[in-house]
C-alpha cells in the first residue's frame, strides 16, 4: 500500500522493508531506501549484491516478497502504467533488438510512450556520438549503450532509473553522460543510478546508499563518504621502515612493510599520519590511492571501530 | 567432467532431444505394434506402392512390416533427420548467431578442428539415437508377439542412420559456408519435406517415377532395405555426398569471416540499402514496422508466415487440384480399397473423390500442422522470446501493462494463424477450379476455418506455457508434443475401441470429425475449438500478470 507519510509524498522512490528472495536465496531483505526528488543518488555495491534485484522490483519486473515501494508517490505495483509514463530505464547488461536499427528502436519506444521530441533525440545522439543508422547487432557494446542511454533520456522522464549505465562507454563518453545527468537534476528531475565502483558514483551522486549481500548498509552522502573513505597510503622511507611505528596510529590498519616501503590502509587526518612518519624516518615518496569498494564496505561491517581483517 | 572439451560440452548440449526423439519412438513402435495386432491387415496389401513407400510399408504386410516400416522406415526416419539438422545447423551457425563462437576460436584450436569435432559428436549422437531405437524393437515385438524373423531390422535402421547423418551434413555444411542458422535449417528442411514427398508421390503420374532417384529420400527407402537387407550402393550415396558436405563445410568455414552477433538481412534491409529507394519508402511507410508491439511482432515473422502461407498456397492448394485431374482411372480405383485406418493417420478422406484427396493431401496432416507451426513458434516467442533475449525488461518500462503485450502479441498470432488458413483457402479454391473439380467453396471455407481453429488450440497453449514459464523451449515442445499425442489419440481412435471413449479429449476430433469438406460448416466443433483457444489466451493473460519476468534465457 502506497504510505502518505510526508517522507514518502517528497520521495523520488520510497521503499519499506522491502524483501525479494528466489526460493531460498536471498536477493535483498529489509531494504529502506529514501530516494529525494531531485537529487543523484548512486546505487553502490559489488557484483551480486542485489542492486539489479532491488531495481527490478521497484520497475516490477519482479515482485517483492514482502515490503512495498512507492515511486513518485504511486504504489510500484498498482499503478505501474502510471509510473512508467514518467520513467527512464536502462537495464542492466542492456538487450536491444538485433535487428532494429538504432533510429528505428528508438522509433518504437516513441511510440509506445506516444511521441518523443525528435530534436532532443537527435541533440542526445549528436553530444554521445551514437550512430543511429545501424543495426543494433552490427553495434559495439558500447554504441548499443548510447542508444539505451538515448531512450531513456528522450523522454524528459521524471525520474531516471539506470542499472549500470555506463558499462563499455569510453571516458570521453562517460563524461557527457555526466553532464547529461546533471542537466536533468538541474531541471528538478531525479537521478537514480547503480554502479560497482566508487568513483563513478561520486563524480555525479549527491548521496550514495551502500548495499551487500542483499542488506542495505547504510546512505551517506558522498561528502561524508569521501571523508570517511579510506586510502592506500605507501611512503618511501630513508630507511628500514617498522610497522610498529604506524600500527598503532588511529585510523591506520593493514600494515605491510618490506625494506624501505611500508604500505597501509588510512582513514582520517592526513595530518597526523606525516607527523609520525617525518618524525621517525626521511619521507622520500608518498603514493596515495582510493581505497578499493570492498575495503569501505568493511569499515561499514566493522562500524563500531573494531578493526581487523 | 562433462564441459572437458568441445566434444563432451557439445553432447551435453544436444543429448536431450536425441534422447526424447528415441523414446517416443521406441513407445510409438510398440504402440502400432500392439495396435496393428488387433485389427485386419489383408486391405493393406491393396495400397498403391506409392502410399506404402511413403509409409515405409513393404510388399509382405504383415504387423511387424507395418509397424517397423512406419516407425523407422517414414515418421521416425523423418524425426530423426529433423532432429540431426536442428543440430547440424546448430553446429556452427548456432554458435556463431549465439556469439559464441568467437570465445571458442580464442582457445588453441582451428576452425576445422572444432567443425571436426562437432560432425563427430552429431556422428555419434545420431548413432547412439539409432542404437537406442533399435535395441527395444526385439524384446517388443517378442513381448506383443509379433512376428518379426524375415525383416532387416538392422539394414533399416542403417539406412535410418546414413539417412539422418545426411540431412546433418547439410544442414551443418550451409551452416558452415553462409553462418546462417535460419538459412542451414530453412533449406534443409525444404529439400527433406520435398524429397519425403516426391520419392512417396512421383511414382503416382505415370512417367515421372524415375525422377525419384534425384531425391535424396531414395537413397533411404527406394531400395526396401527392411525386406532386401542393406543396399550398399545407395548408402555409398548418401555416405559420398555426406563426405562432400562436409569439404564443403570446411572450405566454407575457414575462407569466409566470421559473423558477430548480427542476423539476417531482410528483403526490406536490402531495398533500404539503396539510398534512393530507402528515402521513397521512409516517404511511403516511415518506420512503420515499428509503430506498435503488434505490427513488431507481425515483422518479426513475417518470413515464416511467408514461407508458410506460400507452400500451402501453391503446393498444398493449387498444385493439387490439375494432379488430381490427372490421375488416370486405374489409380483412383484402386484408392477405392484404401483402408481407413491408414488415412486416419493422414486425417481420412476416400481418393474416389476431389474432396477426399484434399483431406488426404492437405488438410489431414499438412494445414493443421502449418497453423500450428505458425502460432506455436508465435506463441511461444510472443513472451518467453523477448525474455530470453533479454527485452522484455526494457519493453516493460514503457507506459503499457503486462496484459496489453500478451493482447497485442497473442492478437497477431490469431492474426497469422487466419492467413495461412486464408492461403489455404484460395490454394484449394483455386486448385478446384483449375482441376475442374467442382468442390463447394463454401466448404472449403468452413474446413479452413476449423484448420485455422485447430491449429490455434495448440498456438494458445504455447502462449499460455510461455506466460507461465518464460522458457521458450518448454512453450516449443509442449505444445508440439500435444499436438502429436492428440493427432495420433484421433487417429488410433479409429482402430481401437478403447481411445474412442477419450477421443472427445482431442482438438482434432473437432477439426475433420464432422467431414466439413463434403458437409460444410459444423458450428458446434467451431465453438469446441475457439473456447479453448480463447480460455488459453484468457488464462496467459493471468499467467503472465503474476510472475517475475527471467532475467536471463
Amino acid at each position: 500500500m502506497a504510505t502518505t507519510t510526508g517522507d514518502a509524498a517528497g520521495a523520488a522512490i520510497h521503499t519499506e522493508s522491502l524483501t525479494k528472495f528466489y526460493g531460498k536465496n536471498r536477493g535483498i531483505e529489509n531494504v529502506n531506501l529514501d530516494v529525494r526528488v531531485g537529487e543523484v543518488f548512486g546505487f553502490l555495491g559489488p557484483n551480486g549484491a542485489g542492486k539489479s534485484t532491488t531495481i527490478r522490483t521497484l520497475l516490477d519486473e519482479i515482485r517483492p516478497t514482502s515490503g512495498t515501494a512507492t515511486i513518485l508517490g504511486l504504489d510500484a505495483r498498482r499503478d505501474v502504467v502510471a509510473i512508467r509514463r514518467l520513467l527512464g530505464y536502462v537495464p542492466s547488461d542492456l538487450a536491444l533488438y538485433p535487428n532494429l536499427t538504432g533510429h528505428d528502436t528508438l522509433t518504437y519506444f516513441a511510440n509506445l510512450r506516444g511521441g518523443v521530441d525528435w530534436g532532443y533525440v537527435n541533440e542526445l545522439a549528436g553530444r554521445l556520438d551514437a550512430d543511429l543508422t545501424r543495426k543494433i547487432g552490427d553495434l559495439s557494446t558500447g554504441n548499443r549503450q548510447k542508444v539505451g542511454l538515448i531512450q531513456a533520456f528522450m523522454n524528459r522522464p521524471a525520474l531516471l532509473i539506470m542499472d549500470e549505465p555506463t558499462s563499455g562507454l569510453d571516458p570521453l563518453v562517460q563524461r557527457e553522460f555526466q553532464a547529461m545527468v546533471r542537466e536533468v537534476t538541474a531541471e528538478g528531475r531525479t537521478v537514480f543510478l547503480s554502479s560497482h565502483t566508487l568513483s563513478e558514483v561520486q563524480r555525479v551522486a549527491d548521496r550514495v546508499g551502500i548495499i551487500r549481500d542483499g542488506f542495505l548498509i547504510t546512505v551517506e552522502s558522498v561528502t561524508e563518504l569521501r571523508s570517511k573513505a579510506m586510502r592506500r597510503v605507501e611512503f618511501l622511507l630513508d630507511s628500514p621502515a617498522e610497522a610498529s611505528v604506524f600500527d598503532e596510529l588511529p585510523g591506520v590498519r593493514d600494515v605491510l612493510v618490506r625494506d624501505n616501503i611500508a604500505e597501509m590502509t588510512f582513514e582520517g587526518d592526513m595530518g597526523a599520519l606525516l607527523k609520525a612518519a617525518t618524525d621517525r624516518y626521511g619521507v622520500e615518496d608518498i603514493r596515495t590511492s582510493e581505497a578499493d569498494l570492498e575495503e569501505i564496505f568493511l569499515t561499514y561491517y566493522h562500524g563500531d571501530g573494531e578493526r581487523q581483517r | 567432467m562433462t564441459l572437458a572439451n568441445i566434444f563432451t560440452n557439445t553432447l551435453r548440449d544436444r543429448w536431450l532431444s536425441w534422447a526424447i526423439s528415441a523414446a517416443s519412438l521406441t513407445l510409438l513402435l510398440a504402440f502400432a505394434m500392439s495396435i496393428y495386432r488387433d485389427i485386419d491387415l489383408s486391405i493393406y496389401a491393396e495400397l498403391p506402392v506409392a502410399f506404402r513407400s511413403l509409409l515405409g510399408i513393404g510388399d509382405d504386410v504383415d504387423v511387424g512390416g507395418l509397424a517397423i516400416g512406419e516407425v523407422f522406415g517414414s515418421i521416425g526416419a523423418v524425426a530423426v533427420a529433423a532432429v540431426a539438422l536442428v543440430m547440424g545447423s546448430a553446429a556452427i551457425a548456432g554458435e556463431e548467431r549465439n556469439g559464441t563462437m568467437r570465445i571458442l576460436l580464442a582457445n588453441p584450436r582451428t576452425r576445422t578442428h572444432i567443425l571436426l569435432t562437432k560432425v563427430a559428436a552429431l556422428a555419434l549422437l545420431c548413432g547412439a539415437t539409432v542404437a537406442l531405437m533399435w535395441v527395444p524393437v526385439h524384446p517388443i515385438a517378442a513381448a506383443l508377439n509379433v512376428e518379426i524373423g524375415g525383416l532387416h531390422v538392422e539394414a533399416l535402421a542403417l539406412h535410418l542412420y546414413v539417412n539422418a547423418l545426411f540431412y546433418g551434413m547439410l544442414a551443418l555444411a550451409i551452416g558452415a559456408a553462409t553462418g546462417n542458422r535460419d538459412t542451414a535449417a530453412g533449406a534443409t528442411a525444404g529439400i527433406l519435406v520435398l524429397s519425403f514427398f516426391a520419392v512417396g508421390l512421383l511414382p503416382l503420374v505415370p512417367g515421372l517415377e524415375d525422377l525419384r532417384v534425384a531425391f535424396p529420400w531414395y537413397y533411404f527407402t527406394g531400395s526396401e532395405p527392411v525386406h532386401n537387407g542393406v543396399a550398399w550402393s545407395h548408402l555409398l550415396a548418401l555416405i559420398g555426398a555426406s563426405a562432400a558436405l562436409l569439404v564443403v563445410a570446411i572450405v566454407g568455414l575457414n575462407r569466409r569471416d566470421l559473423r558477430g552477433q548480427s542476423v539476417g538481412t531482410t528483403m526490406l534491409d536490402r531495398i533500404r540499402g539503396n539510398p534512393l529507394l530507402d528515402r521513397l519508402i521512409g516517404q511511403l511507410a516511415g518506420s512503420a514496422r515499428v509503430s506498435s508491439i503488434w505490427i513488431k511482432t507481425a515483422s518479426d515473422y513475417q518470413t515464416l508466415l511467408l514461407i508458410t502461407a506460400a507452400a500451402m498456397f501453391l503446393v498444398m492448394g493449387v498444385l493439387l487440384g490439375p494432379m488430381y485431374a490427372s490421375l488416370p482411372a486405374e489409380t483412383l480405383s484402386a484408392f477405392d480399397a484404401f483402408p481407413e485406418e491408414v488415412l486416419a493417420l493422414f486425417g481420412g478422406g476416400s481418393l474416389s473423390s476431389p474432396e477426399g484427396w484434399y483431406t488426404l493431401e492437405t488438410f489431414g496432416l499438412m494445414a493443421p500442422l502449418s497453423v500450428i507451426l505458425v502460432t506455436v513458434v508465435m506463441g511461444a516467442g510472443a513472451l518467453a522470446g523477448e525474455e530470453s533475449r533479454r527485452t522484455m525488461a526494457l519493453l516493460l518500462s514503457n507506459p503499457i501493462a503486462r496484459s496489453r503485450v500478451v493482447v497485442e502479441k497473442a492478437a497477431t498470432m490469431v492474426l497469422f494463424g487466419i492467413a495461412v488458413g486464408a492461403a489455404t483457402f484460395a490454394g484449394v479454391a483455386l486448385g478446384s477450379v483449375l482441376g475442374n473439380l467442382g468442390m463447394s467453396v463454401g466448404n472449403i471455407a468452413a474446413t479452413a476455418t476449423l484448420q485455422v481453429l485447430v491449429g490455434l488450440v495448440f498456438g494458445a497453449l504455447a502462449l499460455a506455457l510461455s506466460a507461465v514459464t518464460g522458457r521458450a523451449g518448454v512453450a516449443i515442445s509442449g505444445a508440439a508434443g500435444a499436438a502429436l499425442v492428440l493427432h495420433l489419440l484421433t487417429s488410433l481412435a479409429n482402430m481401437s475401441g478403447a481411445l474412442s471413449a477419450v477421443e472427445w479429449l482431442s482438438p482434432f476430433n473437432y477439426y475433420l470429425g464432422s467431414d466439413p469438406l463434403v458437409k460444410g460448416m459444423n458450428w458446434g466443433d467451431a465453438l469446441a475449438l475457439a473456447v479453448p483457444v480463447l480460455a488459453l489466451i484468457g488464462l496467459s493473460l493471468v499467467l503472465f500478470q503474476r510472475r517475475d519476468i527471467r532475467k536471463t534465457g
